[in-house]
């Protein structure tokens, strides 16, 4: 059976390495989604490494190029997908966007990841804040904030899990009927080694009447850092709640599965490549992306999401 | 498999041709591809209407060095196709001499995209020795620098009929006994009434990684490149003539490749073609 899916990504590309549209687009290739692709960027490499150069795409040549779908009538889609945004106006240009692509699809999906920054520290300029707080947030549909950015969206500290779950009803509230906060410095029941991520998703019984479903799942850490792992998270998630659009804890198990895999694979390539005793540089980390097609397209379920 | 590309090519919102066409062919078959994207166009040129950027030979040239400081510039193969700026291509040579000069077994698979159905050598159709000709053009173009030669379309007569493309390959090979030889193709294709864009960009990615697999069989190399693109080419006639309607031609949108549909062909294509050795 074919597949007819179409999704607009717009993320950075990198000539080398998987990050933005590299590190989405492939995995949704191989699940049978079509993929469409605004560049936002294109970079010679990820900025984790000792250098990077490339040139940026401005509002107006977002713009030009949604005009160019546009005159075509190609302009329909079942999904968007967004990610790491420096800028205000491409950003606000996003939006003019997803609002005309729903009214032409009401039943498009806006899978929003709202890069800002992690561990307390913004990674991105603070006036992009009021436009996902404000504009960005109320049109998504799908939101993958970690718990910082939650934090920043809702004004709200999270220090506990009832914290953290009144953070992802304000959120629904905001917009969104599925909210998924990546990663959470709070701490699993099986003990440091582990991330506590936290799913919710509204939605309406056949009865007319509403209802929540809440999970927490927990991925063992890994001692290294990773670039690209959020955005394959939020693709991957687009996927697997494509498959599963009731069911967050399935969706979200095969979701942080596939991140296991992937992440596991290039951690063991990139010791192998740095030698014993080195930690392995920004060009060794690189995901493991066409190597773990298999785990891409059928991924053995290696954890369990518990409902709340 | 450890085999890293470098492709130079153009990017297209949606649909299927330069990177977008190579890209994900490659992945699948396992292939680390880094693409420099020569413009981003919100399509291919065939619609009624296209808008895009295109990238500067001095933009490549940032893009290049970027990769160079961080010391990542060793490649197994470069592959480029549709250029249409001659500081561009000059820039593309600079960085294939110089991937070259760290890599010496480097391999560039180039399409020189110019034209097409405008055939300076006129063939008569019933005076034709195997293509001889055409195995002259070869040879000459084997003398010019590449080992490997493929005329992917040629308006030669097939001997099955008007229905058939015929291609055509020459490999020169160097023995252990330091002798050179040279294996010349021709395969047949069956014709399809439609125009379709892209099918050059996958041939040249196809033939890159089937002659990696093949390095010395340009027949059997050549049997599975053929036999992908007639998968996908079917798959893709099949889709559009339903989109478009019983008696209605499709339309260029409708008529985009196939490509994620046809990831198993792409592994694993049943080969459907057989190239005969001249």
């Amino acid at each position: 059976f074919e597949m007819e899916c179409r999704v607009l990504s717009i993320q950075s590309h990198v000539v080398r390495g998987y990050v933005g549209n590299k590190s989405a687009t492939f995995p949704l290739q191989v699940l049978g989604f079509e993929v469409d692709s605004i560049n936002s960027v294109q970079f010679s490499n990820h900025t984790g490494y000792a250098h990077w150069k490339g040139q940026v795409l401005t509002a107006e040549e977002l713009n030009v190029l949604y005009e160019g779908i546009k005159l075509n009538n190609v302009n329909h889609y079942d999904y968007i997908l967004t990610g790491y945004t420096r800028d205000t106006s491409f950003l606000e240009t996003v939006v003019d966007i997803v609002q005309e692509l729903k009214r032409l699809n009401p039943k498009l999906v806006y899978v929003c990841d709202p890069v800002m920054g992690d561990q307390g520290s913004m990674y991105v300029p603070e006036n992009i804040l009021p436009v996902y707080r404000d504009k960005v947030v109320a049109v998504a549909d799908i939101l993958t904030p970690n718990q910082f950015e939650a934090e920043l969206l809702t004004g709200r500290t999270i220090s506990t899990e009832k914290d953290a779950l009144d953070v992802m009803e304000l959120l629904h509230q905001m917009g969104p009927d599925t909210v998924v906060l990546t990663s959470t410095d709070l701490t699993s029941p099986h003990g440091d080694q582990f991330l506590v991520a936290l799913g919710s998703q509204k939605m309406v019984r056949p009865d007319g009447s509403k209802s929540t479903q809440k999970i927490r799942i927990e991925m063992p850490k890994v001692d290294a850092v990773f670039v690209g792992t959020g955005d394959l998270f939020t693709a991957m998630l687009l996927a697997w709640s494509h498959h599963h659009p009731n069911d967050l804890k399935a969706a979200c198990e095969k979701t942080v599965s596939v991140l296991h895999h992937v992440i596991k694979r290039t951690i063991t390539y990139a010791n192998g490549m740095a030698g014993p005793g080195k930690r392995p540089n920004p060009a060794q980390l690189e995901l493991r992306m066409v190597q773990s097609k298999k785990d891409i397209e059928d991924p053995d379920i290696v954890v369990e999401a518990t409902i709340l």
